[in-house]
């Protein structure tokens, strides 16, 4: 019963909330261009009407093109489901770590690059190469800096982990955690192609990443490729919100209310992130690619020193 | 959670973020960002100064502390930058590739720095309490990055700068694991630090006035 | 009544920046130094008397005792012979249009800041400060070093500031860890006191103490040249003007060897023995040596050769002190003594030399005899003395150090030293025989001395070690013996 309830909620929320941030995101830019911008709304309405239309298919494709769609959407979907969105109605046991997000996540991204190559355009492969890149530079950085939360709360598993970080108090003023978030912070910005790694609004094939992945890509299998970024960049950023601003502990009660009143603070928690990573975006410039080296470098230092003081700490529970 | 453990947290992770702008220093390319993240990193340690001196004020009735968070905000903060940004302004004409081996290879090294102090100072005992050790090595961590750096810019203003990051170093670890020297002690050696920039800022100058750079790798010329 | 030597200096340095006539700047200097040499003398007889002069005013930091006394006379000495030797240095330079006369000013008031600061160092009793004026003295020496202003100066001086900079900041290092070693043991009003860090040695923690010196070890050691920190020395001491080399070479390098002393001495006390100290200071004293001996052996620019055997006499120095016995710590202290006398003796007639010949190079230097009788003789028998040679008084500190080596516990290191010492004295012996053979090569130059009241000066040094070598004054050597009474802890 109880882990019927998890499921329903975490999908509900996850899929809700995914466009309005990808919105809200894209709002921040038009604000500070002194545009006014789409609705933050809009991308439900993008999703709405692209899964109405029927998708082109390039006749010399193979299957890959075909499921790759499903594939992406469904593990962001099976990744959404293992990052809690609140620790008020955790299941007794949820099966799956971090190392399973990474690794789910992983296999989408797999199956998106091939199928960027499967149609033999020029851009999808150029597009597939950065990816393999990027993604090979971060994934390190993620591993070290989920581990070091995964050392303190002596568990990989994610709920776990958010247990056990409600009692920290602040684990932003802790130095552990603040490493661990400024490394988490350039993890999200590349991982969900957001400016100074990738530009999700650009088609320009000097610059783009993601974009050039998808370019082949139309109708509902665009919608569904679309969406499933939307969730991947969400679970990331509930990874982040949920990790350095606990907010379940201060609850005092238990119960629906309880849990009510904790989606809102994570709603609102998602929105200040969002809003964080909009101003960022539209502080910066994106880093030419053989700069993106750097920027893990950091990120990963980032993640090392975070546990660099964990161990110095002799492995105290903090 | 008591208001003296919110006070050392806080102490904890100003001292991981110096450690941090140190690393920053390291990746950055340009002069002007050089003394940009000096300034910050001067800021963070102006502001460990002062909950260290509303501390002691607050328990012993000491004022030295927030005096000395004063000196560092007039002289760190503002009047070293600003001088270094003078001198720079004053000297340079062309933009230079100004470090020897490339970022990410200097940044890691910085990451076997740390290793390093922490294998030094972790073998010694008395000092091997969780929380000062951490302290410790964090902040004797960033004399030696400042020492690499150093090492590492050919330009006259990045040694300066090299120098004020041992400096500061220096000052974190006397403030964090001694609770700061002798206020005297630290007069002088504000005193020093003062006269030092100012004659490294003349004689970049006379340099570059003799030697058409300010680039390091010219004074070669006396050997043997 | 000590306090005035730190005062002297001040007003000196006032008084010079104001007076603008070349001849009162010259007075004022003689003057102050002739002052600081009679305060000296008085204070001298102060210790002798007492065992250390302190006062309980200005927050009780005033503190000499027999140790600080011995290098605090060396200081004054020294400062008073460059006050002699500088005024005819300098107008002559000024009449070769080497320097503008408005930058005397500059000079002197450099010059007497320098000595200030070396006074300051010696008459601390809280390390933290002693830190803080050898800082002072990089700073205030370092527009004297490139003085010249070319871009060999230039050069050197920014080595200077840079090494010299870097290796005190990474004694501050150790001076911080040893005020954590007396953290719980030391109460607020005597942190880093070195009285109170002495009478409590045994209560440190060992283990932050033994780091702290190793710090202290590599950080003064800049500042001495002992080896591989040297490289500024050579140029330092070859491009500052000659009087300035000779107070760097004869009077710096002992201040920042009386930092490592003050250090080892608290650390010995503390470990009950010598001998982590010991193999510390004797490894580097004689890596110092090595160094020197491989670079004088090659050398062809004499100012050079002298600042490559001033940082062998350091590693000799070390290597007594690092031996800790009676009899080496006594050599050593007398070694101080003589290597200052003689090697600011060889400095100011290097001085005498470069003016007339216009060359540093050895192998330019032809008939110095001829040309120059003293100041040819002095420099023949400075380098005599400086390899040591009897009767003079490097000669004899120098022996007793080598029998104290071969008395100690390390007789192998005795076998290296004296080899060494050896390569030494072939490497000044070869320089001898180029320099003081052979006919003047250059006609144009004039047979005769410059610098009457320097070359006098020359002849007084010259005397006196050739004195000291055969004699020690009773008050000397009971000055002597306290000091060594205060390092050994008894």
């Amino acid at each position: 019963m109880n882990s019927i309830v998890y499921l329903l909620i975490q999908l509900l929320v996850i899929l809700l909330v995914a466009p309005f941030v990808n919105g809200l995101i894209k709002k921040v830019k038009a604000l500070s261009q002194k545009r006014k911008g789409a609705s933050v709304l809009q991308m439900y309405f993008d999703l709405y009407k692209l899964v109405k239309k029927k998708p082109v298919v390039s006749n010399i494709s193979s299957w890959i093109f075909h499921v790759t769609p499903y594939i992406v959407f469904a593990t962001a979907l099976a990744a959404a489901l293992l990052v809690p969105v609140s620790t008020k109605i955790l299941p007794p046991q949820i099966p799956g770590d971090f190392i399973m997000v990474v690794s789910i996540l992983a296999l989408g991204r797999f199956f998106l690059m091939i199928a960027a190559l499967d149609t033999a355009s020029t851009f999808g492969g150029m597009g597939s190469s950065r990816e393999a890149m990027i993604s090979a530079l971060i994934e390190p950085s993620i591993l070290i800096s989920m581990f070091t939360v995964a050392l303190i709360s002596r568990s990989t598993s994610l709920p776990q982990i958010m247990e056990t970080v409600q009692k920290v108090g602040l684990p932003l003023a802790h130095p552990v955690y603040i490493m661990v978030g400024l490394a988490l912070l350039i993890i999200i910005l590349a991982e969900t192609c957001r400016i100074p790694v990738d530009d999700p609004a650009t088609h320009l094939e000097l610059t783009m990443v993601h974009e050039a992945m998808i370019l082949e890509y139309s109708g509902r299998h665009l919608a569904l490729l679309e969406y499933g970024a939307a969730v991947k960049q969400l679970v990331f950023m509930t990874l982040f919100v949920n990790i350095l601003i606990p907010q379940d502990q201060m609850i005092g009660f238990m119960g629906l209310g309880a849990l009510i009143l904790s989606l809102l603070i994570y709603l609102l928690k998602v929105i200040l992130l969002a809003l964080a990573m909009g101003i960022i975006e539209v502080n910066t410039v994106k880093l030419k690619l053989f700069s993106i080296p750097n920027l893990a470098a950091l990120s990963f230092i980032l993640a090392f020193l975070g546990v660099l003081q964990f161990l110095i700490l002799g492995g105290k529970h903090v | 959670m008591s208001n003296l453990a919110v006070n050392s947290n806080l102490l904890e992770t100003l001292s991981v973020l110096i450690l941090l702008s140190s690393f920053v220093l390291m990746a950055n390319k340009r002069i002007n960002s050089y003394i940009k993240t000096f300034r910050i990193q001067s800021f963070l340690i102006a502001l460990a100064a002062g909950i260290m001196g509303l501390r002691s004020l607050m328990s012993e009735g000491r004022w030295d502390f927030l005096v000395v968070c004063l000196l560092i905000m007039i002289l760190k903060v503002l009047y070293i930058p600003n001088m270094l940004n003078k001198t720079y302004k004053n000297v340079s004409y062309k933009v230079e590739k100004d470090f020897i081996l490339n970022i990410p290879i200097l940044v890691l090294l910085c990451c076997g720095l740390v290793v390093f102090s922490y294998f030094t100072l972790s073998g010694v005992d008395g000092i091997s309490q969780d929380v000062l050790n951490m302290q410790l090595v964090n902040s004797v961590s960033v004399i030696w990055i400042g020492l690499l750096f150093m090492i590492s810019r050919k330009k006259a203003i990045g040694q300066i700068i090299g120098f004020l990051v041992i400096e500061n170093g220096l000052y974190i670890t006397a403030m964090y694991s001694t609770q700061g020297m002798p206020f005297i002690v630290d007069l002088g050696i504000f005193i020093d630090l003062l006269t030092f920039v100012l004659i490294m800022g003349v004689m970049t100058f006379r340099i570059n006035e003799k030697f058409d750079s300010i680039d390091t790798d010219q004074l070669n010329n006396l050997k043997g | 009544m000590g306090i005035l030597l730190l005062i002297v200096p001040l007003i000196a340095v006032l008084l010079l920046l104001t007076v603008k006539q070349s001849q009162f700047r010259h007075a004022i200097s003689v003057g102050a130094s002739s002052l600081l040499l009679i305060l000296a003398l008085r204070l001298n007889r102060e210790v002798l008397l007492h065992g250390s002069v302190q006062y309980a005013s200005y927050g009780g930091f005033f503190y000499v005792d027999a140790l600080s006394m011995i290098v605090l006379d060396i200081v004054l000495i020294i400062g008073f012979m460059a006050a002699i030797f500088t005024p005819g240095y300098l107008e002559a330079e000024i009449k070769h249009d080497k320097i503008r006369r408005e930058r005397l000013g500059l000079y002197y008031s450099l010059m007497y800041t320098f000595i200030f600061t070396m006074v300051l160092a010696l008459t601390v009793k809280n390390m933290g400060l002693m830190w803080i004026a050898i800082e002072a003295t990089t700073l205030s020496s370092a527009f004297l070093v490139g003085f010249y202003n070319d871009k060999h100066a230039l050069e050197a001086a920014w080595k200077y500031v840079i090494l010299c900079s870097v290796g005190i900041a990474i004694a501050l290092l150790g001076i911080i860890l040893l005020h954590l070693s007396s953290a719980g043991v030391l109460n607020s009003s005597s942190f880093l006191d070195w009285t109170a860090l002495y009478a409590k040695a045994a209560s440190l923690k060992s283990s932050v103490l033994r780091l702290a010196f190793i710090f202290i070890l590599i950080g003064f050691g800049t500042k001495a040249g002992l080896a591989p920190m040297h490289n500024w020395l050579p140029d330092a001491h070859s491009q500052a003007p000659s009087p300035i080399s000779a107070l760097l070479s004869g009077v710096l390098l002992n201040t920042a060897l009386y930092g490592i002393i003050r250090a080892a001495v608290i650390v010995n006390h503390n470990q009950g023995s010598s001998t982590f100290t010991g193999r510390l200071l004797i490894g580097i004293g004689i890596l110092s040596i090595a160094t020197a001996a491989v670079f004088i052996l090659t050398q062809k620019d004499y100012k050079r050769l002298l600042a490559y055997s001033s940082i062998e006499h350091m590693g000799i120095i070390v290597v007594a002190m690092g031996l800790y016995s009676p009899l080496s710590v006594f050599g050593g202290l007398m070694h101080m003594i003589n290597h200052s006398l003689t090697k600011s003796m060889l400095f100011f007639s290097s001085g005498n030399i470069l003016q007339k010949y216009d060359t540093k190079q050895i192998s330019k230097l032809k008939g110095v005899l001829k040309i120059m009788p003293v100041t040819g003789t002095v420099f023949l028998l400075g380098l005599f003395a400086i390899a040591g040679t009897p009767p003079f008084s490097v000669f004899a500190s120098e022996f007793s150090i080598v029998v104290a080596v071969f008395n100690g516990p390390y007789k192998w290191v005795g076998v290296i030293f004296v080899l060494l010492l050896a390569a030494v004295f072939a490497g000044i012996a070869v320089t001898l025989l180029k320099i003081f053979y052979g006919e003047p090569g250059d006609e144009n130059l004039q047979a005769g001395e410059v610098n009457l009241p320097g070359t006098v000066c020359l002849v007084i040094l010259l005397v006196g070690i050739a004195v000291s070598g055969l004699y020690l004054p009773g008050d000397l050597k009971e000055l002597i013996t306290k000091a060594q009474g205060i390092i050994l802890g008894t």
